[in-house]
């Protein structure tokens, strides 16, 4: 009997052994900096869950280059509407290039409507941001985009404070108004989104250098926590620049596939299907979680927010 | 309730030049003071000239057509109201031609402007800009014309932007393959171009 139970100690010992193992492994083989801790998958209804759900959180979804009105896009927004009664996102905030094409009515409600109908019959916002292929006259007065009617904007969420910026026209008045209100904001957390990217590994675009060269030290300045960017079709995680967190999704409806190069400084990459990332902010930590079109989970993490420009820490499962 | 603010560009209305026409709309700012400083007083009154040329062009088009509207639900109503302000202003400016608002003078100060942010140093940064901004080279560009439905915008580098005049809200450069645009928003106008303004190489 006392062999037997002691056989079942060191089988069950073997097998934890086995599996802390295999964790390790995992977040080895793509994390950044593998001292801070990471949340747990958590399946609900058989869904892949990389968030906490924290209570009293910031949860939002992130497309970039969706606005195809082809089967793609429907199946990524499909996928999206299961994660949303989970999560309990309540906005999405849109990388450009929104509506391809022709600006006819009729394609906002194939491009955008139709799609998102089910999150905006829940009172899901969208705030987007312009793309090369975007109409900015038309897409900044459509009430849905929740542009008020301008090319730049900002708004907050809590204790997040959101830049949407027009990257295809970074005029003096722009950057004026980017220096002013990032300036200004006393929000914990500082996240600027727009369409062209600023680092990127892909063999299509590539990032934009004079952009970068006007922005970034804007955004070193002022502490700017997390940039988001399109264009590319794909999605990027870059390792930290200047301690600021550089995230690219342009493969909402898109597709550039076998896009990416390998490089030192893309810590993940994924260029095989089209995807939506989803992000949870609570206290100092900002959990994200980007999910293909077929529900498989790219990859997810969390970033701790930056208090000093050298405590850059990031942990990925 | 969630939107914190929006403000746009007060803070530079209370610098402009003599030269700078103020342009009427609750969405606009007046037009801005040109980034660079002309070099000259002969560049300063060719900058002059230009102010004069699109505050002209923009009185125009707001007493012919109006404004653009207010942010709407109907992407219907926004398709009308672009549709009939631009007809309106074709009407307008039914004789309008290339050169009008960018004179021999304005245009050879644009293109001095233009080749001088490209031999700067960030110059090499504008070209790669360029290049990955998905550039168009097979489009004629016609004034008075709309730009056409459908086809993507080539961004515009922001150092290049800083070498050029400001413009209002309602006007934007755009570069076509290499040619300098100034484009209408509201109406989607081409309310003038230089052709080969960017320099090949």
């Amino acid at each position: 009997m006392h062999q037997r139970v002691l056989f079942l100690i060191l089988a069950c010992a073997q097998v934890l052994g086995y599996a802390a193992q295999d964790a390790a492994r995992v977040v080895q083989s793509t994390s950044a900096a593998a001292n801070a801790s990471a949340p747990q998958p958590a399946a609900a209804n058989g869904l892949d869950i990389r968030l906490p759900l924290q209570s009293k959180s910031i949860r939002f979804a992130v497309i970039g280059d969706s606005g195809t009105g082809d089967r793609d896009q429907y199946q990524v927004a499909q996928e999206m509407e299961t994660y949303r009664q989970k999560v309990g996102f309540d906005f999405v905030i849109m990388l450009g290039d929104n509506i391809y094409g022709s600006h006819h009515p009729n394609d906002f409600t194939q491009k955008f409507e139709l799609p998102y109908k089910p999150m905006l019959d829940a009172g899901v916002k969208f705030y987007a941001a312009l793309g090369n292929h975007d109409d900015p006259n038309d897409e900044r007065l459509y009430k849905p985009f929740n542009m008020g009617g301008e090319r730049y904007y900002a708004f907050k969420k809590g204790d997040v404070a959101f830049f949407a910026l027009d990257s295809n026209y970074m005029d003096p008045n722009q950057l004026s108004w980017i220096d002013q209100n990032l300036q200004n904001t006393k929000s914990k957390w500082k996240i600027c989104y727009f369409h062209h990217p600023l680092y990127n590994e892909g063999r299509s675009h590539g990032p934009d250098l004079d952009l970068r060269t006007q922005l970034t030290p804007l955004f070193k300045r002022y502490g700017v926590n997390l940039v988001l960017s399109g264009h590319e079709h794909v999605y990027e995680r870059i390792k930290p620049q200047d301690n600021i967190y550089y995230l690219v999704l342009g493969n909402s409806a898109k597709l550039m596939s076998k896009d990416l190069k390998s490089s030192d400084q893309m810590q993940k990459g994924f260029d095989s299907d089209r995807g939506f990332m989803l992000i949870e902010i609570g206290g100092d930590k900002l959990y994200f979680q980007v999910i293909s079109r077929t529900g498989q989970t790219i990859d997810a993490g969390v970033f701790d927010r930056q208090a000093q420009p050298s405590a850059t820490s990031a942990t990925v499962h | 309730m969630f939107i914190w603010h929006i403000v746009r560009n007060g803070c530079l209305c209370c610098a402009f030049l003599a030269a700078v026409s103020v342009v009427g709309s609750s969405q606009t700012s007046a037009v801005a003071p040109v980034a660079v400083s002309p070099a000259s007083p002969a560049d300063a009154a060719i900058v002059k000239d230009f102010y004069a040329r699109v505050s002209n062009y923009l009185d125009l088009r707001k007493k012919e057509a109006g404004s653009s509207p207010k942010p709407t639900n109907s992407a219907v109503k926004l398709a009308e109201s672009k549709n009939e302000m631009a007809e309106k202003t074709q009407t307008a400016r039914a004789e309008a031609k290339q050169g009008d608002i960018f004179t021999p003078e304005i245009a050879a100060y644009f293109r001095k402007r233009i080749t001088a942010a490209l031999a700067g140093p960030q110059g090499a940064k504008i070209r790669s800009s360029l290049r990955h901004a998905e550039p168009l080279h097979s489009m004629d560009l016609h004034v008075n014309q709309k730009y056409p439905d459908g086809l993507p915008f080539q961004s515009v580098p922001p150092t290049l932007l800083l070498n050029l005049p400001r413009l209002p809200k309602e006007l934007e450069y755009r570069i076509v393959g290499r040619d300098l645009a100034l484009h209408d928003i509201a109406t989607n106008i081409i309310v003038d171009f230089i052709p080969g303004a960017v320099p090949s190489s």
